[in-house]
C-alpha cells in the first residue's frame, strides 16, 4: 500500500460538512451534463 | 390503433414502455414481452455483491405494475423474428415462449406495428472455459442472483480470513472482449473497503486483471478529465486509487480458461500465465442472443437484422482505428431494412469499438468492447419512443430525435465503498461518451469541464441517491417523468 492521497486531501475527501456541498454542486454539474441534451452527428449546421 | 412491442423489461425496455404508455392515447397498445418477472436496478448490484443490500432493495415484480398502468405483459422470452409476417400472417410478429405462468412452454406469434428490441446483451459465460458463476470460486454481479451468491462466498472468505486464512481475491474482466469494466472497477473498491470494515484487509491480496491496456480505459480509450484544477488522465486517477487501497494489477490479459482457483490467461506479449485466487469475480463477455429472422418465404434473413446484437443505422464499413469516427455511431437506433424495428440501450450492434483495438503476438484480440450503460441505455431508449410516438401521431416515417453516443454525455458515480460516513465514490462525467477528436483535437476526443473526475463522500451519497431516485421513476410514482434518463 502506497499513500498518494495525503491526509488533507482524505480529510477534505470524507468531511461530511464539505462533502454535502460537494454534493449539491456534483447534483447540478452531472445534471447539466447528462440532461444538457443530445443530438446527431451527421448533420453539419 | 398501433401495437408497440418491446422485447426486454431492463433499463431501455422499461424506460421506452414507460414513456410510450404516458405519451400515447390509450387506444394504442404497449406490450412488454421479457422471460424476467423483476424489474432489477443492475447498478445497485455490486452493493448486494457484498451483503450492503438485499436483492429485494434492488428489484421490484413487473406484472402488478404494468397491470396498473395498462402495459400488456408476458413473461415470454423472444425466439424469432418475422419482420414481414409469414404465408399466414399478414403483419410482422416475433415469436415467443412463455417461461412461467399456465402457458409456460407454449410459443404465441407476438403481432407487432412497431417493434424495439431491448434484450441487451446475453452473458456470454460459455465464451471461456470453466466461467460460470458459483464454479471454480468465480462470481459475478451482472445480475442480483448472482450478485447475492458472490456475497455468500465472500462472506465465507471473511470468516475464514478472521480464524487466520491468507486470501487472494482477483476481480475484473474474464475474457480478452469483455466490456463492463466499471461494474468491476467498482466491485473491487467496495470489496477492499469492506475486507477493512471486517478488519481483514491484511490478510488479504486483491488482484485487477483486466483487457484493459491502460487502467482507467474502461472500453472508452481512457480520458482525459478536469481534476479539481488539474488536467487528469483516467489511467493515473485509477493508478492513484489503487496504489492508495494495495490493489495490484494485471492489464492486457485475456482470460480464456478457469480451473479451480486458477485463472489462466494471455498476455498482449504472448505469453500464458496463470492467476491463482481463492474468490473471483470476472466479468464474462456480452453476446446477442442468437435470434434468428425469416422473411415472408420463410427464407433466413437473419443477416438483415443482426449483426451478433442489431443491425441499425450505423455505419458498419471495416475500417482501421485512425478512421473510426463518430459519425460511425448510430442516431436513431432504426434497422435499416425495417423500419419499424428499432434497437436502444445495450441491443444494437455497435459499428466498432470505442478503445484502440489490440492484438496478443498470438493473433489474439485483447481489447474491451465498448461500453453502454445505464444512461445511454435509458436516453437512447426515450429517443426511439418519442420518434415512435412521432411516426404514430402524424403518419409519417421522419425521425426528429436523435441521439449519437458520439453526441451525448454519460455519468460514472462508481461506487468505492458502502457507508453514510465511510463511504466513498469516484464520480467520473465524460462528454461525449465515444470520443470526437475532430471536435476536441487537443483534450483527447473530449471536452475538459463536462468530462471530470472526482473523489470523496459526497460520490457515495450521489450513487445511493441515483439509487432511489431511478427505483423511484421506475415504479412510475407521480412525476416520475421529471426525472431525467
Amino acid at each position: 500500500m502506497t499513500r498518494r492521497i495525503s491526509k488533507y486531501k482524505r480529510f477534505l475527501m470524507m468531511n461530511p460538512i464539505i462533502q454535502f456541498f460537494k454534493f449539491i454542486y456534483l447534483s447540478i454539474k452531472i445534471m447539466i451534463v447528462v440532461a444538457g441534451g443530445h443530438g446527431g452527428t451527421r448533420e453539419i449546421n | 390503433m398501433s401495437r408497440i412491442v418491446i422485447l426486454g423489461a431492463g433499463i431501455a425496455g422499461h424506460v421506452a414502455a414507460s414513456h410510450l404508455r404516458r405519451k400515447l392515447p390509450k387506444e394504442h397498445e404497449v406490450v412488454v414481452v421479457s422471460p424476467n418477472s423483476n424489474y432489477q436496478w443492475i447498478p445497485s448490484n455490486i452493493w448486494v455483491g457484498i451483503g450492503r443490500m438485499k436483492p429485494k432493495d434492488i428489484l421490484f415484480p413487473l406484472a402488478p405494475l404494468y397491470a396498473k398502468k395498462h402495459i400488456d405483459y408476458k413473461q415470454a422470452k423472444a425466439i424469432s423474428f418475422y419482420p414481414e409476417g409469414d404465408a399466414e400472417e399478414v403483419k410482422p410478429y416475433v415469436l415467443a415462449e412463455y417461461v412461467a405462468g399456465a402457458n409456460k412452454g407454449t410459443t404465441e406469434k407476438v403481432m407487432y406495428d412497431y417493434l424495439i428490441n431491448a434484450t441487451g446483451p446475453k452473458l456470454n459465460f460459455e465464451a471461456t472455459e470453466g466461467l460460470s458463476p458459483g464454479k471454480n470460486k468465480t462470481h459475478s454481479v451482472c445480475t442480483y442472483t448472482h450478485a447475492d451468491e458472490a456475497w455468500n462466498a465472500l462472506n465465507d472468505l471473511i470468516q475464514q480470513m478472521k480464524q487466520g486464512k491468507k486470501a487472494k481475491i482477483l476481480i475484473g474482466t474474464g475474457h480478452p472482449k469483455a466490456t463492463c469494466q466499471g461494474a468491476a472497477f467498482e466491485y473491487i473498491l467496495n470489496v477492499e473497503q469492506e475486507l477493512r470494515r471486517h478488519k481483514v484487509r491484511d490478510m488479504a491480496q486483491i488482484t485487477w486483471i483486466s483487457n484493459e491496456y491502460h487502467l482507467g480505459d474502461f472500453g472508452m480509450d481512457g480520458m482525459l478529465m478536469s481534476y479539481g484544477s488539474n488536467i487528469m488522465k483516467s489511467s493515473e486517477m485509477v493508478e492513484m486509487i489503487f496504489e492508495d487501497r494495495g490493489i495490484s494489477w494485471i492489464l492486457g490479459a485475456g482470460v480464456n480458461k478457469i480451473e479451480d482457483g486458477v485463472a489462466q490467461y494471455e498476455t498482449l506479449e504472448g505469453d500464458y500465465k496463470t492467476e491463482s485466487y481463492d474468490f473471483a469475480m470476472l466479468i464474462p463477455s456480452f453476446s446477442g442472443h442468437g435470434f434468428k429472422a425469416y422473411n415472408k418465404g420463410g427464407e433466413d434473413i437473419t443477416n438483415k437484422l443482426f449483426k451478433g446484437f442489431m443491425i441499425v443505422d450505423a455505419d458498419y464499413t471495416p475500417k482501421p482505428y485512425e478512421e473510426w469516427s463518430v459519425q460511425d455511431w448510430p442516431e436513431t437506433y432504426q434497422n435499416p431494412s425495417y423500419p419499424n424495428i428499432f434497437a436502444p440501450g445495450i441491443a444494437f450492434a455497435p459499428p466498432h469499438g470505442i478503445s484502440k483495438p489490440r492484438q496478443s503476438k498470438n493473433g489474439t484480440d485483447i481489447t474491451p468492447a465498448p461500453p453502454r450503460t445505464g444512461m445511454p441505455s435509458g436516453i437512447t431508449a426515450k429517443l426511439v419512443a418519442d420518434n415512435i410516438i412521432e411516426m404514430i401521431k402524424h403518419s409519417n416515417n421522419e425521425l426528429h430525435h436523435k441521439g449519437s453516443m458520439g453526441n451525448m454525455g454519460a455519468a460514472c458515480i462508481a461506487s468505492a465503498g458502502f457507508g453514510m460516513t465511510k463511504g466513498s465514490g469516484v464520480s467520473i462525467t465524460t462528454y461525449p461518451i465515444v470520443p470526437d477528436y475532430n471536435k476536441y483535437p487537443d483534450t483527447q476526443g473530449r471536452k475538459l469541464g463536462k468530462t471530470f473526475g472526482t473523489i470523496g463522500l459526497a460520490g457515495h451519497w450521489l450513487k445511493l441517491a441515483l439509487h432511489h431516485a431511478f427505483i423511484y421513476k421506475a415504479k412510475m410514482k407521480p412525476f416520475w417523468w421529471l426525472i431525467p434518463e
